[in-house]
């Protein structure tokens, strides 16, 4: 579904490359998470994939991005948004502005894209289902929470129904209940829709419970891809970049401890965490020896 | 044959106060025509009524004495203003904006020109809200914003460097937020809301229309005519 090739990107004006020969390939229905440190290239990333590099930012472009079959440089924008949505950080930014309601705000980029009033009642109203704010529709798009109106902005893209979504630090203005909103309607959509998702996060917690996969930029460059078990549980390049989810802290903690086995992966989610707890519990109790565990 | 001192004020009474009255805005309105209006006039009669060149005095105060022409161009000034202020301000609090962007892309106004006008209308408590933040995070950090005129205006500089950064900053994220919803997108746009249109709505555009051609007509005749 989207495929990069050797992209080399650095914005006008700079002579460094915010990315560096970046080759990934994500398929169709995958959560793609990728993490990384300020000044990574995440935003880049996301901007290269949804087409607004070279479209709104110039810069060099070098290597080749293609989304649904469409070539970044040969398509226009207005055409490349309907294959890609891009959620952004901040949700105050990204209200039209211009609009009185939740369903008005929803409606805007039909709108702009023509379809038929008939229809767009119907993909409004169906947007707002599927991020579960059909409560909010009367209502001020400017008088909402910060996750409600994330999901409003979200709700908004997912109306001109594109086949890939890239969100850039959705979450990164929300509190803990707002980001759990942003993060079950996305894996929702990936798990029922089979929408591809490619989503730029710091919450190392949610990226490991969520994704599917993840992938670890520093310097413009990738330096892990993988499941996020993989990369997010002992890779030192990454622990080096982000840290680790607290989970791996214990898991590594208990294993300095000697109540972890010394060749066992460390856990990233609760639940690898807790079954880990169990499964070392139990092998204890058995006889600790088989587990490597003194 | 032009409109005498108290025309505008005639207009405000006779039409704007009951239009503001039949929109239920008539509160908001006279608020607002009471914040922006009234320090113009003020300052209007001060300048005009006291150094006003020659004309007759009807009042001295020491050395300065008010002059009766001063004081009727300060009031045809600030009649003027008060009519021109007060309908558009009446305009603002019965038009939604999205209404009026739609309505006017429907008639043929460009429809980037149309988003402009309207989200540079919204935006204007956002900015307020953000330069309050933004004095309130630099006084936090010590700033000093009262006190001497001196003080003032060194203050003006850490206020509003941060306010314009921010605001273009915003402008992007913004602009980039809007054409990620297909804003470049050619062809027909649709709107979600009718705009029902009654039909003396569109007789009374056109009488308006017309009024203002005339008017401005009669203008031009009159300047050329004496």
């Amino acid at each position: 579904m989207i495929r990069l090739d050797r992209v080399t990107y650095t914005y006008p004006g700079t002579s460094k490359p915010a990315l560096r020969d970046v080759s990934l390939l994500i398929p169709e229905g995958q959560f793609c998470a990728v993490i990384g440190p300020n000044n990574a290239g995440k935003s880049t990333l996301a901007y290269a994939m949804a087409g607004f590099i070279p479209h709104f930012y110039r810069g060099a472009l070098a290597g080749s991005v293609t989304v649904d079959g469409k070539d970044m440089r040969q398509t226009p924008l207005h055409e490349l948004v309907l294959s890609v949505g891009l959620i952004m950080q901040n949700p105050f930014n990204q209200v039209s502005g211009t609009k009185f309601t939740v369903r008005e705000e929803i409606a805007f980029g039909l709108e702009n894209l023509g379809v038929p009033r008939e229809k767009m009642v119907e993909r409004v109203e169906e947007a707002m289902a599927l991020v579960g704010i059909g409560d909010l529709a009367g209502r001020s798009p400017l008088a909402l929470s910060g996750g409600q109106m994330q999901r409003v902005a979200i709700a908004a893209i997912l109306a001109m129904q594109p086949k890939v979504l890239v969100l850039d630090e959705p979450t990164s203005q929300l509190d803990p209940i707002g980001s759990k909103e942003v993060f079950s309607v996305v894996s929702a959509l990936v798990a029922e829709r089979k929408t591809t998702v490619v989503m730029i996060e710091h919450k190392l917690e949610w990226v490991a419970e969520f994704a599917d996969r993840v992938v670890a930029l520093k310097g413009g460059e990738i330096i892990a891809d993988g499941e996020a078990g993989r990369v997010l549980g002992e890779d030192p390049r990454v622990i080096e970049a982000v840290g680790q989810t607290r989970y791996s802290k214990a898991g590594l903690r208990a294993r300095q401890e000697g109540l972890w086995p010394a060749g066992g992966r460390l856990p990233v989610t609760l639940e690898e965490a807790v079954e880990g707890f169990q499964e070392v519990r139990r092998m204890t109790e058995g006889g600790g020896r088989r587990m490597g565990i003194d | 044959m032009l409109p005498g001192i108290w025309t505008s004020y005639a207009l405000f009474l006779a039409v704007l106060i009951p239009l503001a009255a039949v929109g239920q805005v008539f509160g908001s309105l006279i608020r607002i025509i009471w914040k922006v209006v009234l320090p113009f006039a003020v300052s209007v009669f001060l300048i005009q009524g006291f150094l006003w060149t020659g004309g007759t005095p009807i009042l001295h105060l020491g050395p300065i004495s008010l002059k009766q022409e001063g004081l009727e161009f300060a009031l045809t000034s600030s009649g003027r203003i008060l009519i021109v202020v007060g309908t558009f301000i009446w305009f603002t609090l019965t038009t939604r904006p999205d209404t009026l962007m739609t309505s006017l892309a429907q008639r043929g106004f460009p429809a980037k020109l149309a988003y402009t006008i309207v989200a540079t209308i919204q935006i204007v408590p956002r900015f307020q809200a953000r330069a309050a933040a933004i004095l309130d995070a630099q006084r936090a950090r010590g700033l000093e914003t009262e006190g001497s005129f001196r003080k003032r205006v060194k203050a003006i500089v850490p206020l509003v460097v941060p306010l314009i950064l921010s605001s273009l900053v915003d402008v992007e994220e913004r602009a980039l937020a809007i054409e990620a919803r297909g804003f470049s997108h050619p062809g027909v746009k649709t709107s979600l809301v009718e705009i029902p249109e009654a039909g003396w709505e569109k007789f009374a555009r056109w009488t308006l229309l017309l009024a203002a051609a005339a008017m401005i007509g009669f203008r031009v005749w009159f300047e050329f005519s004496r």
